[in-house]
C-alpha cells in the first residue's frame, strides 16, 4: 500500500494554512511528519482523515482516490479524549461498533488492545479514574481497537513513564511489522529517529524536507568533520580552526563534544589532520560528521526562518522609504 | 448515516444511565403523584374548617363587616341594599367628611356617600387587587333607579323584578371549535412544547460542546461522520424527552385518577382534547422540537467552552422565545395574519399552527402544507447543522460566529 498527497491546500477563511504539501507512505514503514507548532501537521492529518477537505490536491491510496473509510484509520490525536465518565470498555466498544465492528467482535478487540496494552485490569473502571499514564495507554488502545490500516500517532509518548514507553514502542513496532502505514507526529526526535524510515518537516504549510532518513543524515554530513582535542578547550580549538584553518575548514558549529567543522572543497581529511599535528594539538577525536535529527530539524527550520525574516525585511525596506518619502 | 442506530444506542445509553436525567425525572412523577393527592388532605381540612364555621355562627362569634354610608338624598332602600351586600353591616352618617374618617380610621372597610340617583362617591383605605365592592353598589343604585321608576310610574316592583330576572335557558351547540374550553390546554402544550425546546436543545448543546471541551469530538469525528453523530445526538434527545414527558404526564394522570373524586372540579375537561388537536400537537411539536434540537446542535459545536455557550446559543434562545410570545399574546387573535404567517414559518409553525388546529379556523391543506414545510426544514436544518457540526468540531479557541461558520459553508460548496 502506498500513501500519497500530492500538492495538498488548505485555507482557513482567508488564510492559506497549507501551500501544497506532497509525500507519500508505504506500508510497513513509519513516516515521521514533523514540524514546529502550528506549522500545519495537524490540518494534513486531518485532511488524510478527510475530516477537512483540501481546497487543492488530492491523496491516493495505490494509486486510487482515498476517502477513508471509518474502519481504515486510527487516529491518536495530540490532544487526548475520551469520555471522562464512562467506563473503559464502554466507550470501546463504542468506538470499535462505529468503525464497523459488530458486538462480539468489538468486544473481543477491545478486551484484545486492552491485554496488548497492559491495561486490561481497568477494564470497568471510569477513565478519569485512571491515571494519566494508563488513560494514555487506553486511548492508544482506543485508535487501534477497529485494527485500522493506516494509523496516526500524534504526540503518543507524551505522559509516559519509560516503562510505558517501552510497552507502546514495542506495539508500534508490531504495528510497522505487521505492514501498517504509520504516519508518527513528534517533537520528541529520538522517537521519530528510533521508528521511522522517511521523514517529512513541515514548515509554515510547505515541505520544507522530506526524504529517507538515512539518506537525509548523511547529505547533512556530506563535507563535514567533528574534531577534539586533549590539550585544547573547544573554545580554544575552535579560535585555531578560524585563525590558523580557514584555508581548509570553516567552523560550522560546536556542542558540547566536539567542533563541527565544514571542510573545503578538495581539502581531504589528511591534510587537515596533518595541519593539525604540525600545529602541535593532540587530537582527541577527528571524524565523519553524522547529524542527529534534532540538529536537521534545528538546521532545516531556522535556515527557513532566516530566509523569511530575510524576505520580511527586504518588503519592509520601501515601505520605509514610502514613509520617509511621506514625512518629507 | 451508516452509524446512527449506534449512535442513537449510545447517546440513549448516555440518557438513562446518567443519574440526573434518572433522579430529576423520578423527582418530578413523584412531585406530580404528590400534587394529585394534596385535595385528599386538603378536602379533610376543609371538612373541620366548615364545622368550625357552623359552630362559630351558632354562637354569633363571628366577626362582622363594616361599612359607612351617608344618604345625602334621602333615596337608599336600606332593605334593597343589604340583598347586594350581604353579612355586612352599613353605619350611617350625617356628612361626608366622617365617611372619610371612619374609612381612614380603618373602622370601616369602605364608604359611600349617595349624592343622587345616578351619582355616588367611593372611599377605601387600601384598594385589594379583587375590590368588587363599586361593582356591587353600581348594580345596587342601578336596580334603585328601576325601582325608583316602577314606584313613580305606578308599575308593580315584583312584576318588573320577574322581567328583570326572567330565566333563559342556553342549549350551546358548538358546531365548530371551542375556543373558550381549547384555550386551557392550548395554552398548556404550547407552554410545555416551548420548555422541552429550550431544556432540551441547551441539553444537546452542552453535549456537543462537553465532547469538544474534552476532545472526544476528535475521535468520534474520525470514527464516523458528523452527520450521523449530530443526527444520532438530536434523535436521542428527542426520544429521552418524550420517555421524561410520557412518565411525568402518566404520573400525573395516574395519581389523578386515584384522587379523582376528591377534586372538587373534574380535570377531564381540560384533557378531553380532540384527536385531531392531539395529532397536530404531535407532529408540529416533534417537527419543532427537532428543527430546534439540530439548530441547538450544531450552536453547540461552534464553541469549545461550556462558559462560551450561552453567546451561541442565545440565537436559538431569542428565536424561540419570540415565537413564544407571539403565538401566547396571538392567541386571542387566532386568524389574524400575524398567527396565518407565523402557520407557515419552520421557527414558529410547531406553536402557531398547531395553535390554529385547536382554536381556529384552519383548512386541511394548510396544515399539510405548514407540516411539509416544516419537516422539509427540519431535514435542511440537519444537513446545514451537520455540516457546520463538521466544519466547527475541531476548530478551537473564540467562538466561532454562527455567520463566520455560514460563511465558510458557501464557500466550501
Amino acid at each position: 500500500m502506498e500513501l500519497k498527497l500530492t500538492n495538498i491546500k488548505k485555507s482557513f477563511e482567508e488564510k492559506e494554512i497549507l501551500h501544497g504539501i506532497s509525500f507519500s507512505v508505504e506500508s510497513g514503514k513509519a513516516l515521521g511528519l514533523l514540524g514546529r507548532n502550528g506549522a500545519g501537521k495537524t490540518t494534513t492529518i486531518r485532511i488524510i482523515m478527510d475530516v477537512f477537505r483540501a481546497n487543492e490536491g488530492e491523496i491516493t491510496l495505490d494509486g486510487e482516490k482515498f476517502v477513508p473509510k471509518s474502519n481504515q484509520i486510527g487516529y491518536l490525536p495530540e490532544e487526548r479524549g475520551l469520555y471522562p465518565k464512562k467506563t473503559v470498555t464502554e466507550q470501546m466498544v463504542y468506538l470499535a461498533n462505529l468503525r464497523g465492528k459488530n458486538k462480539k467482535d468489538a468486544l473481543e478487540s477491545t478486551k484484545r488492545w486492552l491485554k496488548r496494552l497492559e491495561v486490561d485490569e481497568y477494564a470497568s473502571r471510569k477513565l478519569d479514574t485512571l491515571s494519566k499514564g494508563n488513560q494514555q495507554k487506553v486511548q492508544l488502545a482506543a485508535t487501534l481497537v477497529g485494527d485500522p490500516e493506516i494509523v496516526i500517532l500524534d504526540e503518543p509518548f507524551s505522559g509516559l513513564d519509560p516503562v510505558n514507553s517501552q510497552i507502546l514502542k514495542d506495539v508500534i513496532k508490531e504495528l510497522i511489522a505487521e505492514g501498517r502505514i504509520v504516519i508518527f507526529s513528534s517533537h520528541q526526535m529520538s522517537y521519530v529517529e528510533e521508528f521511522c524510515e522517511d521523514i517529512v518537516i513541515i514548515d509554515h504549510g510547505d515541505v520544507v524536507l522530506s526524504g529517507n532518513l538515512d539518506d537525509i543524515k548523511t547529505e547533512y554530513g556530506k563535507g563535514r568533520r567533528i574534531i577534539s582535542a586533549n590539550n585544547l578547550s573547544l573554545e580554544e580549538l575552535k579560535a585555531f580552526c578560524d585563525s590558523k584553518l580557514s584555508d581548509k575548514v570553516t567552523v560550522h558549529d560546536m556542542n558540547k563534544h566536539y567542533v563541527i567543522l565544514n571542510v573545503k572543497d578538495g581539502v581531504t581529511q589528511w591534510q587537515i589532520f596533518d595541519a593539525l599535528k604540525e600545529n602541535n594539538v593532540d587530537v582527541k577525536t577527528f571524524g565523519a560528521y553524522e547529524p542527529s535529527l534534532n540538529d536537521i530539524f534545528v538546521a532545516r527550520v531556522g535556515e527557513e526562518e532566516e530566509n523569511e525574516a530575510k524576505n520580511e525585511n527586504e518588503e519592509e525596506q520601501p515601505k520605509k522609504k514610502g514613509l520617509f518619502g511621506r514625512s518629507k | 448515516m451508516k452509524n446512527f442506530k449506534t449512535i442513537l444506542g449510545f447517546e440513549l445509553g448516555n440518557y438513562f444511565k446518567s443519574k440526573s436525567y434518572v433522579i430529576s425525572t423520578l423527582l418530578i412523577c413523584l412531585v406530580c403523584a404528590i400534587i394529585m393527592f394534596v385535595p385528599r388532605f386538603i378536602n379533610s381540612d376543609d371538612k373541620k374548617d366548615n364545622d368550625k364555621e357552623i359552630s362559630s355562627e351558632n354562637t354569633g362569634e363571628d366577626e362582622k363587616k363594616y361599612m359607612a354610608l351617608y344618604d345625602k338624598s334621602g333615596i337608599v332602600d336600606m332593605e334593597l341594599l343589604a340583598g347586594y351586600f350581604p353579612g355586612v353591616e352599613f353605619k350611617l352618617f350625617d356628612n361626608a367628611e366622617d365617611v372619610k374618617k371612619t374609612v381612614e380610621a380603618e373602622e370601616a372597610e369602605a364608604g359611600y356617600v349617595v349624592n343622587s340617583l345616578t351619582d355616588y362617591d367611593y372611599y377605601v383605605f387600601n384598594r385589594s387587587m379583587f375590590d368588587e365592592n363599586t361593582t356591587s353598589f353600581t348594580e345596587f343604585m342601578s336596580m334603585s333607579v328601576k325601582m325608583n321608576y316602577c314606584d313613580a310610574n305606578g308599575l308593580d316592583r315584583d312584576e318588573f323584578l320577574a322581567l328583570e330576572y326572567a330565566e333563559i335557558n342556553v342549549n350551546e351547540n358548538v358546531l365548530g371549535k371551542d375556543s373558550v374550553s381549547n384555550y386551557f390546554y392550548c395554552y398548556v402544550l404550547i407552554i410545555i412544547v416551548f420548555m422541552l425546546i429550550v431544556m432540551y436543545g441547551t441539553t444537546i448543546a452542552t453535549g456537543i460542546t462537553n465532547e469538544k471541551s474534552n476532545r472526544s469530538i476528535e475521535i468520534l469525528v474520525t470514527s464516523t461522520s458528523s452527520t450521523a453523530l449530530l443526527f444520532g445526538k438530536v434523535f436521542a434527545g428527542a426520544i429521552a424527552t418524550v420517555f421524561q414527558v410520557g412518565l411525568i404526564g402518566g404520573s400525573l394522570l395516574g395519581s389523578y385518577h386515584i384522587n379523582k373524586e376528591y377534586w372538587s372540579f373534574d380535570i377531564g375537561q381540560f384533557l378531553n382534547i380532540p384527536s385531531e388537536v392531539i395529532v397536530a400537537f404531535a407532529i408540529f411539536g416533534v417537527g419543532g422540537f427537532l428543527f430546534y434540537a439540530f439548530m441547538y446542535g450544531a450552536l453547540g459545536a461552534l464553541v469549545s467552552k461550556i462558559e462560551d455557550l450561552n453567546k451561541s446559543a442565545g440565537t436559538a434562545q431569542m428565536l424561540v422565545m419570540i415565537v413564544y410570545f407571539i403565538t401566547l399574546i396571538q392567541l386571542s387573535n387566532i386568524d389574524g395574519v400575524a398567527m396565518k404567517v407565523c402557520s407557515y414559518l419552520p421557527f414558529s409553525s410547531y406553536s402557531a399552527m398547531f395553535a390554529r388546529v385547536a382554536m381556529g379556523s384552519v383548512a386541511t391543506w394548510e396544515i399539510v402544507l405548514s407540516a411539509v414545510i416544516l419537516y422539509a426544514s427540519v431535514a435542511v436544518m440537519g444537513i446545514i447543522g451537520g455540516k457546520i457540526f463538521r466544519a466547527s468540531t475541531l476548530r478551537y479557541g473564540n467562538p466561532i460566529k454562527l455567520t463566520a461558520a455560514l460563511k465558510g459553508l458557501r464557500k466550501s460548496e
